[in-house]
């Protein structure tokens, strides 16, 4: 019998755990489809303790999942407590308790032990449809952006429930590719429940309690030592961008560090309302990039479970953008979702100064070229995206060509290029558009495209940050704003916008802010210097 | 002498090992690395082994193969050459933006390589070749003028060029190339269609800077070393060693250089590859640790697996997209952060972590006495008594058991529990960190590790491989003869091969056969003449024909190998059914429903072997006295039966725990296992 308050047996066990998310998250990455899964890694794997609670999670995926699935696992396991049988595997997408839109799916399975359930196993997978118009700000309301699935029963005792499946493939262009994806999770879920009985066999345990109930203790413990080396105090951010379209919207987050709780509050009031466009972001998701902007500032290193998570609070208003309520459409909610971060790391910046980065585009710019063949055959390209720069650190520049918090990686463009008649003319940095600055901000990019052809197609393209720049810090300058034109005049079409045959594209993408005054140390230093944790 | 004499030379970071075959009589010798001049340790540990034998260079008539670090030392030195390179208007930033991807979404402060080219020895040129291959613009002969004027005024020394398609169609690039080769004469050109003619213009790029960056070094070595064995009176020439595992002859490696870059443990990937047939296994996990880091490979089939991506000069040494990209086959190889100099600590949670920060060899591990202090694997081993501190590297390195017990005790105390305690928990978590580190390699390559032989060498491998294989569920370790010098011993079993690639992305019902045998074709000629450079006979040339391959909306594609050359009447359906049977076996299903496209293909050539050496024969059994002292891996104060890993002979079994002791390393049997000697002089452990 394993001791669990022994510094040597815990750290073997908590490493097998670790081991048996990140395992089970790569075979499920390998065999996926979608390919924002595959390509970005945009899923989440987790194990659960017997009351929901997140335990070990795998270190892929992005900060949007894998902090939903932690609420998306609590829900689940409350939802269906005394319900549950040796087989069942659950399933939803419901954006409120998931991940905030209808293509991301969770799976989620008990583990069970001698009839008993000691925990739960599950992820969020990024899905390549899900009916509807796809991603895009278009919907007036949640129901036109695809198939909602509550949660329900999957599988039960083993079983597919041959309704459900039906139901999914019939509202969906993909449906191999769906289900496919479907039991790559399920499978993954299995493996995972096998891997933790092993462990328990291993080392003579009956369940998880003892164990998990520790790693989340032991979390929590370091979360809130790191939030108490921070100085008192409430600091407030702002960040305002304009949208595809032209649409304005204001994130205001104010951030608390309370010392004697040993928590971080972060309150959204004064954010915009919800809006009539597919970019409203539910409080899960904006949970989830909260916590990730204080955590990687903070705490970096501190895995992410339960304990690391409790301590920091996220509140916003309902109804507004970052807390939207039924039906507001949200298929795009990552457009909104990932400037969150950006107002938190200003109010940080007075507490943690040396760890935060300044201001830059949260989103990628993407577009999607869309027309016939010679022949008549239709084609459409990828959606294919370029980045602008990331902020400047204070004391490194900001990476050019980079995004935060997202980082996805860009198709190449000789790939976009044998797919579909498009041709680019130019991708280059866009030398000096990133923020002067102590810490000057990366590089956005000069991209311009044409099509090779006689015959009109469209563009379907999503600018952001055309009139906002993003802001230095601490003295640091501006970023350059983006631009975005067609045979050389600004654009300011939304979604699918018709095309002559020899038009040409042209984009700048946005720059990061700059760090510290040009020539100087930073004009503004607020806070102590909290040293980095231990390795 | 009579027999053909071989030899083999691997120049690692800290030594160079020496490997002379002369029939069955096998020969190994270790020398220090000398790194201003790698030649000269060369010839010392040829000389020593030579002289060990009594031959001379004359005698040489066998295959001399050659791996080296002269290439990665120069990368991660950036110590090569003057270097600059070419692309078409419009795209002189390829290098830089890279993929745009963070490979690390939590640390804002983020870094990436530096470029081996920088943005100010970027030059564009005129020109376009569409994604059909149809050329737009031909680059003008003014424009390759002023482009060359531009290199010389510069004092170029090496030009890369990487056109758009260019591996669709090389005509721009060979004519750029051809043009810069008659103005610029003593300057090295690469071209992209030649180093890696494969879509992503990113990816060939990388490598093609790579290739550039350090042809300057490598081509001047090669010929340093030809010409220096010629006048010594060697009477074969050299063969060198490439990251997949094949050797070519020195020509076409010095054009190629990128593809040298891991042709050391390639070697050694080689050697368990052999180990693997010779025991009649078709799957092995070899497991090499060493210093400072362990390395582990799958064996597949008797094969080393091959990858066709990999990476140099990380930022975060262990960290998968930290580094500069490099798309030429290569052995697949993980590289864990933990070996003999990893440093135990207690984390952020008061609870004990090892690695991936190492002492290295200076200081080192406490026991080494170069004041060291932190406790590291090492350390531990000693004061668990899995390694004598007085027989340490045969007795030439004594080392300093009570530096080592200070050491373990001091981080007891930060810990709160007992020091031996402590050292076995730092033996348990490194054998953990290990095994997890080959679960998530073998899963992320749809490879079940549960049960999968091991075979175990580098100094510290044999001391916690049986551990190791316990978290695997594996049954059976195996202990190679010549584990310190394994790598350069399977690079003596190694045939000549040479693994080439080309672009084809298209689907499955859009292919044209003909093209595609026209393709392969192409590669079997340039095969077989970089072959017959490598003293292969024609007819001894064989051909195996593969491809990388998707289903169409996937964006990462399988490596397959194909029955044979794709024809007219059979490709589609071929390719089909060799792809759909490995992606049931990595993945355990398929989707009979969606389509299939081809994005590269590929073809190993290869000659054929001489007979590999019989180990271990004749090698009569040494009695050895039964020496017992206290280990404390598994419980306290054990007393423990000490051995001679000689005087293991045929027909014995010794039921753990034991310890087997060799020059450079001890074999470390655990309660439950029980060891005997197999083929090849091999030490086999097995689970009872």
């Amino acid at each position: 019998m394993a001791r669990i308050d022994d510094p040597i047996e815990l750290e073997l066990m908590w490493a097998t755990l670790r081991s048996v998310v990140t395992e089970q998250a790569k075979a499920m990455q390998r065999t996926a489809f979608s390919p924002v899964v595959r390509e970005a890694g945009d899923l989440a794997y987790a194990l659960f303790d017997a009351r929901g609670r997140i335990v070990a999670q795998a270190d892929t995926g992005t900060p949007g999942h894998i902090n939903c699935l932690a609420f998306t696992g609590q829900y689940l396991a409350a939802k269906f407590a005394g319900q549950l049988e040796e087989g069942d595997v659950l399933v939803t997408n419901d954006p409120w308790e998931g991940a905030g839109h209808f293509f991301d799916i969770t799976v989620l399975a008990p583990i069970f032990r001698d009839g008993r359930i000691i925990g739960f196993v599950g992820s969020t997978n990024h899905h390549t449809d899900i009916g509807g118009p796809g991603v895009g700000v278009g919907a007036n309301d949640v129901h036109e952006e695809g198939l909602w699935i509550p949660p329900v029963k999957l599988f039960e005792r083993g079983k597919p429930s041959k309704l459900l499946f039906d139901i999914i493939r019939r509202n969906v262009r993909t449906p191999d590719l769906i289900t496919g994806d479907l039991m790559a999770q399920v499978a993954s879920a299995r493996g995972g429940g096998d891997a933790v009985n092993e462990l328990c066999d291993r080392y003579g345990l009956d369940d998880i309690e003892g164990l998990t109930d520790r790693i989340v203790d032991l979390s929590e413990q370091a979360m809130r030592k790191a939030i108490r080396a921070c100085p008192e105090g409430t600091w407030t951010g702002e960040t305002r961008f304009d949208i595809t379209g032209g649409t304005v919207i204001s994130l205001k987050a104010s951030v608390t560090i309370d010392r004697v709780a040993g928590e971080v509050l972060i309150d959204f009031a004064g954010s915009s309302p919800q809006i009539n466009k597919g970019v409203n972001v539910v409080l899960n998701y904006t949970h989830a990039y909260s916590t990730f902007a204080v955590r990687s500032c903070l705490t970096p290193r501190l895995p992410n479970n339960a304990g690391s998570l409790a301590p920091i609070k996220v509140t916003a208003p309902q109804g507004s953008i970052v807390n939207c309520t039924y039906p507001a459409p949200v298929a795009a909610r990552h457009v909104v979702g990932m400037y969150v971060p950006m107002p938190i790391l200003k109010a940080l910046y007075h507490v943690v100064p040396d760890r935060v980065l300044a201001e830059g585009p949260g989103a990628v710019w993407s577009a999607q070229v869309i027309g016939t063949h010679p022949n008549g055959a239709p084609y459409t390209s990828s959606q294919f995206s370029f980045s602008g720069g990331m902020g400047a650190r204070a004391r490194k520049p900001g990476p050019s060509a980079t995004c935060y918090p997202t980082g996805i990686g860009a198709t190449p463009l000789e790939v976009l290029e044998t797919e579909t008649p498009i041709v680019f003319r130019r991708r280059e940095l866009r030398r000096g558009s990133g923020g002067r600055g102590r810490s000057p901000g990366g590089d956005g990019q000069i991209v311009e495209f044409g099509v090779r052809t006689e015959r009109p197609w469209t563009l379907n393209a999503a600018p952001t940050g055309r009139r906002f720049c993003a802001e230095g810090l601490a003295g640091g300058e501006d970023g350059a704003p983006g631009r975005f034109c067609v045979n050389g005049v600004e654009w300011h079409g939304e979604g699918k916008t018709p095309m002559k045959p020899d038009d040409i594209v042209y984009m700048e993408t946005p720059g990061g802010g700059g760090f510290g005054a040009p020539d100087g140390e930073a004009t503004e230093r607020a806070g102590a210097e909290v040293p980095e944790p231990a390795e | 002498m009579g027999q053909h004499v071989s030899l083999a030379v691997d120049i690692g970071g800290t030594f160079t090992d020496v490997v002379l075959r002369s029939g069955d009589l096998i020969v190994a010798e270790k020398t220090p690395t000398t790194p201003d001049d790698l030649l000269a340790g060369f010839f010392t540990g040829v000389g020593a082994a030579l002289a060990r034998v009594g031959a001379r260079p004359e005698e040489v008539d066998g295959p001399i193969v050659h791996a080296t670090t002269v290439v990665t030392n120069a990368l991660i030195e950036r110590k090569g050459a003057r270097a600059a390179m070419v692309f078409t208007q419009g795209f002189p930033d390829i290098l830089e933006i890279r993929d745009e991807r963070r490979y690390d979404m939590y640390d804002p402060q983020i870094e990436f390589p530096r470029p081996l080219v920088g943005r100010d020895s970027v030059l564009t040129v005129d020109e376009r070749t569409y994604a059909d291959g149809t050329v737009g613009r031909e680059p003008s002969a003014a424009d390759i003028d002023a482009l060359c004027a531009e290199f010389a005024a510069r004092g170029i020394e090496s030009v890369g060029i990487c056109l758009m398609h260019s591996y669709v169609n090389p005509h721009n690039e060979q004519l750029l190339a051809a043009g810069l080769r008659d103005r610029l004469p003593g300057v090295f050109v690469s071209t992209s269609s030649e180093i890696a003619p494969q879509i992503r213009e990113y990816l060939r790029a990388s490598t093609t800077a790579v290739n550039t960056y350090s042809v300057p070094i490598t081509q001047p070595y090669l010929d340093r070393l030809e010409t220096r064995l010629a006048d010594e009176g060697f009477a074969s020439s050299p063969l060198i060693m490439l990251s997949s595992g094949g050797v070519v002859g020195p020509a076409t490696a010095g054009r190629l250089p990128v593809r040298m870059i891991e042709s050391g443990p390639a070697a050694g990937a080689l050697g368990a590859a052999h180990a693997a047939t010779a025991m009649g296994l078709d799957t092995l996990l070899a497991f090499d640790m060493g210093g400072t880091t362990a390395k582990v490979c799958l064996i597949q089939d008797a094969r080393p697996r091959v990858t066709g991506l990999f990476e140099i000069d990380r930022m975060y040494r262990f960290r998968e997209g930290s580094g500069l990209p490099v798309t030429v086959p290569s052995v697949d190889l993980i590289e864990i952060g933990a070996g003999g100099g990893s440093i135990a600590h207690v984390n952020e949670f008061g609870l004990l972590n090892v690695g991936p920060r190492s002492a290295g060899s200076r200081p080192g591990p406490a026991c080494y006495g170069h004041g060291g202090t932190d406790a590291t694997v090492t350390d531990a081993d000693v004061v668990l008594g899995a390694i004598d501190a007085a027989k340490f590297l045969g007795g030439a390195m004594p080392l300093d058991v009570e530096a080592a017990q200070r050491a373990v005790r001091r981080l007891a105390e930060r810990l709160g529990t007992e020091p031996m305690a402590t050292a076995r928990g730092i033996y348990r978590i490194v054998c953990e960190a290990m095994a997890s580190a080959v679960k998530t390699h073998a899963s992320d390559r749809g490879v079940d590790y549960r049960g999968i032989p091991m075979l175990a060498f580098g100094g510290a491998g044999p001391v916690h491989a049986c551990e190791v294989a316990e978290l695997l569920n594996s049954e059976l370790v195996i202990f190679p003869p010549l584990a310190s010098v394994y790598s350069a011993f399977g690079s003596l079993v190694t045939p000549a091969r040479l693994d080439l690639v080309r672009s084809g992305l298209r689907r499955l019902d859009d292919i044209d056969w003909r093209q595609v045998a026209e393709v392969f074709e192409d590669m079997e000629d340039e095969g077989r003449q970089a072959l017959r450079e490598a003293g292969c006979a024609g007819g001894e040339i064989e051909f195996r024909y593969g491809a990388d391959v998707r289903y169409v909306g996937q964006h990462y594609d399988l490596m397959i190998e194909l029955d044979g050359r794709p024809t007219v009447a059979d490709g589609a359906a071929m390719l089909r059914r060799c792809f759909e049977a490995e992606y049931v076996r990595r993945y355990t299903i398929c989707q009979d429903e969606v389509g299939v496209e081809v994005v590269n293909w590929r073809l190993v050539a290869s000659g054929v072997l001489s007979t590999p050496p019989e180990l271990g024969r004749g090698t009569g059994r040494q009695d050895g006295a039964a020496e017992t002292r206290r280990v404390h891996i598994w419980q306290d104060d054990q007393e423990v039966r000490v051995l001679p890993r000689a005087a293991l002979g045929a027909g014995d079994t010794l039921e753990g725990p034991v310890i087997l002791e060799e020059a450079e390393t001890t074999l470390v049997i655990p309660p439950g296992w029980s060891a005997s000697l197999g083929a090849m002089g091999c030490v086999i452990a097995t689970r009872t």
